[in-house]
């Protein structure tokens, strides 16, 4: 059953972040500008600013996975009515959830993280998420670690049965590298080939240097507020028009979703409900905004929402094109691969802007709808935002 | 860097003692039968809390493969592979493909598990099942 109760009841009424591609300059330099929570205040003070609200506003508090509640409500000097912990996309669905039962009207998500200057390590011993996630550390004793090995694994049995090429999932990193250098605030801005693609060394093979995500320090902050109270302030608000998520977490440690379903029938049911919410279908989204933590979750959601047929992708994204050049421009800032690792946050601002117009150079024409989608660890989440 | 480690919870104890022994036990449903991977407390396919260590038949089909080109531990020095299997009795359970692999895509190859000594512990591995002139006729 489709439920439709969420449907515009919130929108995002003001989006901040900190300065990624100077903080990493600094960092690289061996300074440390900020901890998590600092990040995470600028974030959250640029996000006011944006919405054009004050501190007093705000009486719902959700915070990242990276930093404690209290600590944050603490440092940013918030009592608030509610609030929670949540990772980005459940954090926007959670803030929906909270205005339409009353709980809270305006809602801040704050996000700070000091990963690449705390040096935080996602493979080998000690990998982050390891107390979560079992798969990220229970096949260790045979070498297999890292996130992105557990993505490899899981596309090299998807590149066998379907035919899909390197040099065609090349075009995920090409194509984000394009709206990178469209975007001055992205760590990585110079343009590659398919060619560059191709002869990056492997980190874990089927996957290139490329496929990976960059690691660095930041924040991002998100002002959600009830659809009505967003009208009222500074920028014209983007609602919320659909949520969803489907979760396949049987068999989660020894790969079985991964492996056997490439998490698409949880994909299946999360479009279902978040184009049945929204009232619109595939073909009037202008972006898609993907959690790409690895490249090769772009071709497996464009299969599994549905923009293309089951086994067609990696002609859909060499013919039809995912780029701003042509086609279906999907990560339009660059996401995890070339603008900054904020472990989807950066998506949903990326999300808001288009929507707004505020793109600059890589502004995608006559933008309406832009879905979000991410597929990590079991958990299939959607959002559609929307004028 | 450190070595790799085994992850050991109250349930993982008595897998890696048969590992030791160099035959791998897996838990088996009393109820329902199946086994399951990693050990756990109940039977995910029916929640039966009853259960029996049973030794596996080491036979299985792979998945699918990777080939680590990074190192990420001292006792997995880069290039090594690891491999997702099927086993005959159902989970999939990761292991190290030893000895020469396929040319060509590995998947759907079959393998027999076997036990190395790997830095201080006994673990599994898995070479390929070659069907070779004498077995050809036994197999088809
Ligand atoms: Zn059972």
């Amino acid at each position: 059953m489709i439920r439709e109760d969420l449907h515009k009841v919130a929108a995002v009424a003001g989006v901040g972040h900190t300065d990624w591609v100077g903080d990493h300059l600094r960092v690289r330099a061996g300074e440390k500008p900020q901890d998590s929570y600092g990040y995470g205040a600028i974030a959250f003070k640029a996000a006011l600013a944006d919405a054009g609200i004050d501190r007093s506003d705000i009486d719902g508090l959700i915070v990242g996975p990276t930093t404690a509640y209290e600590r944050v409500a603490e440092v940013l000097g918030l009592d608030v009515r509610w609030g929670g912990e949540a990772d980005a996309m459940l954090g926007v669905i959670q803030a929906c959830m909270a205005i339409k039962s009353g709980m809270a009207e305006v809602v801040a998500l704050v996000y700070g993280n000091d990963q690449r200057s705390a040096a935080v390590n996602y493979g080998g011993a000690n990998a982050q998420g390891g107390g979560a996630f079992l798969a990220y550390v229970y096949h260790a004793p045979w070498g297999f670690t890292s996130q992105g090995a557990l993505y490899a694994m899981m596309f090299r049995r998807y590149m066998e049965l379907s035919g899909l090429t390197e040099a065609e999932l090349g075009e995920v990193a090409v194509a984000q590298r394009l709206a990178s250098s469209r975007n001055p605030n992205a760590l990585m801005r110079k343009r590659i080939t398919v060619e560059d693609y191709l002869s990056s060394p492997y980190i874990c093979e089927p996957l290139h240097l490329f496929d990976y995500c960059l690691i660095n320090d930041g924040g991002v902050a998100l002002i959600v507020a009830e659809a009505s109270r967003a009208r009222k302030m500074s920028k014209t608000p983007v609602m919320i028009h659909g949520v969803a998520r489907s979760d396949l977490n049987r068999g989660a440690t020894s790969l079985e979703p991964r492996l056997v379903d490439f998490y698409r029938s949880a994909q299946q049911r999360a479009a279902e409900q978040v184009f049945g919410m929204a009232g619109i279908e595939p073909d009037d989204v202008s972006s898609l905004q993907i959690y790409d933590s690895f490249s090769c979750h772009i071709p497996l959601a464009l299969e599994g929402y549905g923009y293309c047929k089951p086994g067609e992708v990696g002609r859909f994204m060499r013919e039809h094109g995912i780029s701003l050049a042509k086609g279906l421009p999907i990560n339009t800032s660059g996401g995890h691969l070339s603008e900054s690792y904020m472990q989807g946050w950066n998506h949903q601002i990326e999300a808001v802007r288009q929507v707004r117009g505020e793109g600059g150079d890589r502004q995608v024409p006559d933008c309406r709808f832009v879905h979000y989608s991410s597929d990590v660890a079991g958990k299939a989440v959607s959002i559609m935002y929307g004028r | 860097m450190a070595t790799s480690q085994r992850v050991m919870t109250h349930f993982d104890k008595p897998m890696w003692a048969s590992i030791e022994r160099g035959r791998l036990e897996l838990q088996a449903c009393l109820d329902c039968g199946q086994f399951r991977y990693p050990p756990g407390p109940a039977c995910p396919h029916c929640l039966s809390m009853q259960a029996e260590w049973r030794a596996v038949s080491g036979r299985a089909t792979i998945l699918s493969w990777v080939v680590f080109h990074k190192t990420y531990f001292d006792d997995h020095p880069a290039p090594y592979n690891a491999i997702a299997v099927r086993l005959e009795e159902g989970p999939i359970v990761v292991t190290t493909l030893a000895g020469e692999p396929p040319r060509g895509s590995w998947i759907g190859k079959e393998v027999e598990f076997c036990y190395e000594l790997h830095a201080g512990r006994m673990q599994h591995k898995a070479r390929l099942r070659h069907v070779g002139p004498l077995q050809a006729g036994a197999a088809a």
